[in-house]
């Protein structure tokens, strides 16, 4: 390795100096801060699972000083939150356009209020496509990080070599590994925060279990119906099978999920079901999950 | 310049294990300088002497010198010759995300190293207002006062614990201090954060504290930062506020700090 190594470690510590300008130190829960960055000017974006309060959020910025911020919103099932910070403390980052590959190396960039900037390296484990979260949200990409997070680093940005924003650290998304929140779902959440306060999430109203069909088919059998929700709207009745959504057949809960993100509520999905042998076909306007307290 | 395995290659020559006697405790120590100074954690030099094996399997009785509790580092003597002493960095230039090298004695391997980056640098909660060096490396307890090198092979600290999975170092800058200047002023107690301050757990025989008819279980008021400011100030004695027994009053006694310890 000979010289290699001192111009690698002196590469490593340029990234982390130069990212110091876009991390922030996020004060939202009990004894450990996290660790946030700088997306937007004045936008920080942290873990949502850090987040434990709504009022009282504070943040220590890039010069040290910490500040109060305000709560633009959150989508737990993405575990993102946004914040919103008074001045031009902050550089946002730089976003990497192109998905990493598996072996190539990642550097988790932080801050903590005593401490200052903090950094942990390590390699971008496996990449795969879409990816559903055990909360409920939809990355782009599922991104598993071999390199250390401790107590204070989610929420912290993840770079590639270059300095670019991969993504989002984040210790909540899986059991066996910290996750990268793709930089593009993190700036489709962030849009739709900032835009709404909130990520909206279809709903239809139903409460549905899997069933099989005489002819071997599968679909969904409706257990419950929200009184004046959006299917007992449409006409749907308890003891309907949905077969498909939008034409895409349906056999499990999560395939509804994935029809709904498909399109926004208000919109009017394509419902094809079964009723007392007979097939029909019923629109159904996409309503709002209502929001956990 | 050179790579990982040079480096911990020198590294491991310069890396001691210290055992107090009667298996009372061990750790890990470092070739300082080829005259026989030996640097380890306070923690782990808790006696007056203790046995040091250097590398190549020879083994000495050292005389611990010097022991400075806040900054959890010790120096220690040896009379040995052809020592491999280490080459200390200059800590202050420590940055977030350098390469870090850590070797040590960890769980008994001999000449273990781990390797990671810097995370951090700064104050700990709880450990004063001192500046630690926070390395992303996987350290074990054996690994206690060993070195912590840079990706030149220069120690830049001493490591001292394991905080939150994360080694926490004593940076080599307070290493030349305590060999120039001393052991800092200290109570010679061990406390635990309470409610209305800091309960002492323990007293070391012939400490300040002990001098000051303190006993385990008072309760000192106010912060640690303050009472090491208070320590640092320069003043010869010491008026401390402390709570014993039902609590219900507020007792005063003085310490009489000693001269500084001479170092090496």
């Amino acid at each position: 390795m000979g010289q290699e190594l001192a111009a690698f470690s002196t590469e490593i510590s340029r990234l982390v100096a130069a990212a110091a300008a876009s991390a922030a130190a996020v004060h939202a829960r009990p004894r450990f801060s996290s660790s946030g960055v700088f997306w937007r000017p004045g936008v920080i974006v942290t873990a949502e699972h850090t987040v434990r309060r709504e009022d009282d959020i504070r943040v220590t910025l890039p010069d040290g000083q910490t500040t109060a911020a305000t709560l633009a919103g959150s989508d737990p099932g993405t575990d993102l939150a946004v914040l919103r910070v008074e001045g031009d403390a902050g550089t946002p980052v730089r976003r990497a356009e192109r998905l990493p590959s598996a072996g190539n190396v990642a550097l988790s960039v932080g801050r903590s209020e005593n401490s200052g900037v903090n950094a942990t390296l390590g390699i971008i484990s496996a990449v795969s496509g879409e990816w559903r979260t055990w909360r409920g949200g939809h990355l782009d990409a599922y991104l598993r990080l071999d390199l250390t997070l401790y107590p204070g680093s989610s929420g912290g940005v993840v770079l590639n070599t270059d300095g670019e924003a991969l993504g989002v650290a984040s210790s909540a998304l899986s059991r066996i590994a910290g996750v990268a929140i793709p930089a593009s779902t993190v700036e489709r959440v962030v849009e739709e925060i900032l835009m709404r306060g909130h990520v909206a999430r279809g709903y239809l109203g139903v409460g549905l279990q899997p069933v099989e069909l005489p002819d071997h088919q599968k679909g969904l059998i409706v257990l419950s119906l929200e009184p004046g929700g959006p299917a007992a709207r449409a006409g749907v009745l308890i003891g309907d099978i949905f077969v498909s959504l939008d034409g895409a057949a349906v056999s499990g809960t999560e395939d509804v999920q994935h029809a709904l993100e498909k399109r926004r509520p208000g919109e009017r999905v394509e419902a094809k079901i079964w009723r007392g042998g007979d097939g029909r076909t019923l629109a159904i306007e996409i309503g709002e999950r209502p929001r956990r307290s | 310049m050179r790579g990982y395995g040079e480096i911990s290659e020198r590294l491991r020559r310069s890396t001691v294990q210290v055992r107090l006697p009667d298996g009372r405790g061990e750790g890990s120590g470092v070739v300082w300088d080829s005259s026989g100074v030996i640097v380890t954690n306070a923690h782990v030099a808790r006696a007056p002497r203790a046995e040091v094996e250097f590398w190549d399997g020879r083994g000495a009785e050292a005389g611990v010198i010097a022991r400075d509790a806040r900054r959890d580092l010790a120096v220690l003597r040896v009379d040995s010759v052809g020592l491999e002493p280490c080459t200390p960095g200059d800590s202050s230039l420590v940055k977030a995300g350098e390469i870090a090298i850590a070797v040590g004695n960890p769980l008994g391997f001999a000449g273990a190293v781990s390797v990671g980056v810097i995370h951090a640098t700064g104050a700990l909660a709880g450990m004063g207002r001192q500046r630690w060096i926070r390395a992303d490396v996987r350290l074990a307890p054996g690994n206690s006062g060993g070195p912590l090198a840079n990706a030149r092979g220069q120690v830049i600290g001493i490591n001292t614990a394991i905080v939150n999975g994360l080694g926490v170092a004593a940076p080599s800058n307070a290493v030349a201090d305590l060999l120039r200047g001393g052991a800092q002023p200290s109570l010679g107690v061990t406390l635990r954060p309470v409610h209305l301050g800091m309960q002492i757990l323990a007293i070391e025989p012939g400490s300040v504290a002990e001098a000051a008819s303190l006993k385990p279980g008072d309760v000192l008021l106010g912060s640690l930062d303050d009472l090491w400011d208070a320590l640092d100030s320069g003043s010869d004695v010491l008026r401390l506020r402390f709570l014993r027994g039902d609590g219900r009053r507020v007792r005063e006694t003085y310490a009489r700090l000693q001269a500084r310890a001479e170092a090496a």
